[in-house]
């Protein structure tokens, strides 16, 4: 039986694995290859993992790092930051991560996508898409980690997304990161009807029926959480977790 | 390291010469069995005396918690005596906060029974997390001073966490899982005081490569401050009841969908491999002596029983690589130089500069004037996580 895929969303700063609030109050949640490790043990579906400082160090993601995740997860996952080159992308494929993720260079150059998508496959290129309101003028893509808006709104840059190859898009929403307070359900049905690939949503889970609205009333294909799978409890102690195979399945019916 | 000594095993239970102080009488007893029927015993369960000594206690606890949102804090590893600490204390109606040290080595069961504990108990759970890369460096610093207390840097953290959580809430007890029934004994050679913090600079000058930032220090200062100025005690509840590891695991699985691990604190990576091949195999350390030879003393076990679980051995030859393998990545290390660090010869803390003189007068003096027998607990010996 079909079900959303369920991906911890995991965000780097140099060799810590950290939660920001809004983009914004990093929180140290500690190292990443354990993190990796737990996950792995408890049969995540996928992961993603974001470097949110590469794209302004003007770097890649570290290689050593895709390397160290892939000896540790029999799942497949993703991995973001800084990626400008078909090399990068190539680097990153051959050091065993399954797919890129790509933002910043998305919005600045569409093109990109299309050249990277031909060479590599739609299925090994994401697209990640910050969303937040821009003054005046509503809703609007985001980059350089939430920093400078553009001019796209969601749903025009989700459809070239899709027409330059992308194979899935990643719809993070940047007011609702780390409220756990729900996800942006109008904007994921928006952009889920909008096009024919793949949307995670992204931005805002924090209980298995979030996970639920995103898929049932977002029609999300795939459910994306940070602060869900690192805490526990309404004191958000750290904790790294994972909800049972039968919880997921419950939860969807 | 040691003198030589020809190997002698205790008639009733089953430390032996591995512990070089080992004392025997003319009937081939040892000195720690014998001082656990002597005065150890006193300090486990003793029916209605401990019932009502508890009973007030735990009263205690509640009147002086009345006015805070938490009246104890219990810090929480996902091991069998912390999470039955937490069953028991919310059967008491008392009104803990859970506190967990992320070192960095979790395993899945830990987190997993973690988070069953907190909420299946519905228990508010904080966490204090080290920063891997220093404490990377910190563990590794232990690992080349090659002495047999390779989890100093962990123990120092638990207390260092529990205390501050304590503090910060307003807390006055702390209530540790430590407990006689499994616990009494433990040889001096065995474990040297956690509290040490010049032993634990001096090896970090020596081996470390990163200034340390962020890890805490704790040491007999801290100690007399929170003891003293915030009035905070540790209380071992599990001394005060019949505690049986067997049956708290029962239980646990019974009532909370609680998950068994292969042997005593196998919630962490990096203290299972410690535990069950670092002490053996390179000190002739191995705790579960110490824990079947409390268990006979208890009555839990037979010694005959006791004696076949000695025979395997105390890790998985199968599994053993592997495990190696990941330590070794997760230290930065190729699997060579874990190796090598792990083949340099043995050592003892007293290699290195170290407090022990004036921590051995500050305990005893402190024992001599305040001691709580039930209290005391393995000259600073806590396993509360």
């Amino acid at each position: 039986m079909f079900r959303p895929r369920v991906i911890p969303v995991l965000l780097l700063k140099g060799q810590s694995l950290v939660k920001t609030i809004s983009f914004k109050n990093e929180r140290y949640i500690g190292d990443p290859i354990n993190a990796v490790k737990i996950f792995n043990d408890l049969e995540a579906d996928e992961l993603v993992f974001l470097d949110i400082l590469a794209t302004k160090e003007r770097r890649t993601v570290s290689l050593q790092f895709v390397q160290d995740v892939g000896a540790e997860a029999n799942m497949p996952f993703a991995v973001g930051g800084g990626i400008r080159t078909l090399e990068d992308v190539r680097k990153i494929i051959s050091a065993g991560a399954e797919k890129v993720v790509i933002n910043s260079f998305a919005v600045e150059f569409p093109e990109f996508i299309q050249q990277a998508s031909r060479n590599f496959g739609s299925s090994t290129i994401t697209v990640c898409m910050d969303v937040k309101n821009a003054l005046f003028k509503g809703p609007r893509i985001w980059k350089f980690s939430g920093n400078r808006s553009s001019r796209y709104s969601p749903i025009d840059f989700a459809r070239i997304m899709e027409d330059k190859g992308a194979g899935e898009l990643i719809l993070q929403s940047i007011t609702n990161d780390g409220q756990m307070q729900g996800y942006d359900i109008p904007l994921i049905k928006e952009i889920s009807e909008a096009v024919s690939i793949p949307v995670v949503a992204l931005g805002g889970a924090g209980t298995l029926e979030h996970f639920k609205h995103a898929y049932t009333e977002g029609f999300a294909s795939a459910v994306g959480a940070g602060s869900f799978f690192v805490y526990q409890g309404s004191k958000r102690g750290v904790l790294i977790n994972y909800p049972q195979r039968s919880e997921i399945i419950n939860c969807f019916q | 390291m040691w003198s030589q000594r020809v190997y002698q095993q205790c008639t009733y239970c089953v430390m032996d010469t591995t512990d070089p102080e080992i004392v025997f009488d003319e009937k081939g007893q040892c000195h720690h069995c014998r001082s656990y029927q002597q005065k150890v015993h006193k300090l486990t369960y003793q029916g209605k005396a401990s019932d009502h000594d508890f009973k007030l206690l735990t009263e205690q606890v509640k009147i002086d918690g009345k006015t805070a949102s938490y009246d104890c804090v219990i810090g929480v590893s996902g091991g069998v005596d912390s999470s039955y600490t937490c069953y028991l204390a919310k059967r008491l109606g008392l009104r803990p906060l859970a506190v967990h040290m992320d070192n960095g080595w979790n395993s899945r069961e830990a987190v997993k029974n973690i988070k069953t504990i907190c909420n299946s108990l519905e228990i508010d759970y904080v966490s204090h997390v080290l920063n891997w890369e220093e404490f990377k460096d910190l563990q590794l610093a232990f690992l080349k001073a090659s002495i047999v207390e390779m989890e100093i840097p962990t123990d120092v953290a638990i207390q260092y966490a529990l205390h501050k959580v304590a503090a910060e809430n307003g807390v006055k007890y702390i209530l540790s899982g430590g407990n006689m029934a499994g616990e009494a004994i433990l040889p001096r050679t065995w474990f040297y005081y956690p509290k040490d913090s010049k032993l634990l600079k001096s090896i970090h000058r020596k081996y470390g490569t990163k200034k340390i930032s962020t890890y805490p220090t704790f040491d007999y200062l801290d100690e007399i401050y929170y003891k003293f100025i915030k009035g905070i005690r540790i209380l071992y509840p599990l001394n005060y009841v019949p505690y049986s590891k067997p049956d708290a695991m029962k239980t646990l699985e019974e009532k909370l969908g609680w998950v068994k691990y292969g042997g005593v604190h196998h919630e962490s990576m990096f203290t299972r491999i410690v535990l069950s091949y670092l002490q053996p195999t390179k000190f002739q350390v191995d705790y579960r002596k110490c824990t079947l030879s409390a268990q006979i003393c208890n009555g839990i076990i037979s010694r005959k029983e006791a004696l076949a679980q000695l025979e395997n051995l105390s890790y998985d030859p199968d599994k053993i690589q592997e495990e190696k393998a990941y330590v070794a990545k997760k230290f930065g290390l190729s699997l060579a130089e874990f190796e090598k660090i792990l083949s340099l010869p043995p050592k003892s803390y007293r290699d290195y500069p170290n407090n022990e003189k004036l921590l051995d007068f500050l305990y005893s003096t402190y024992r001599r004037f305040w001691g709580d027998e039930r209290s005391y607990h393995n000259a600073g010996y806590d396993s509360s996580s």
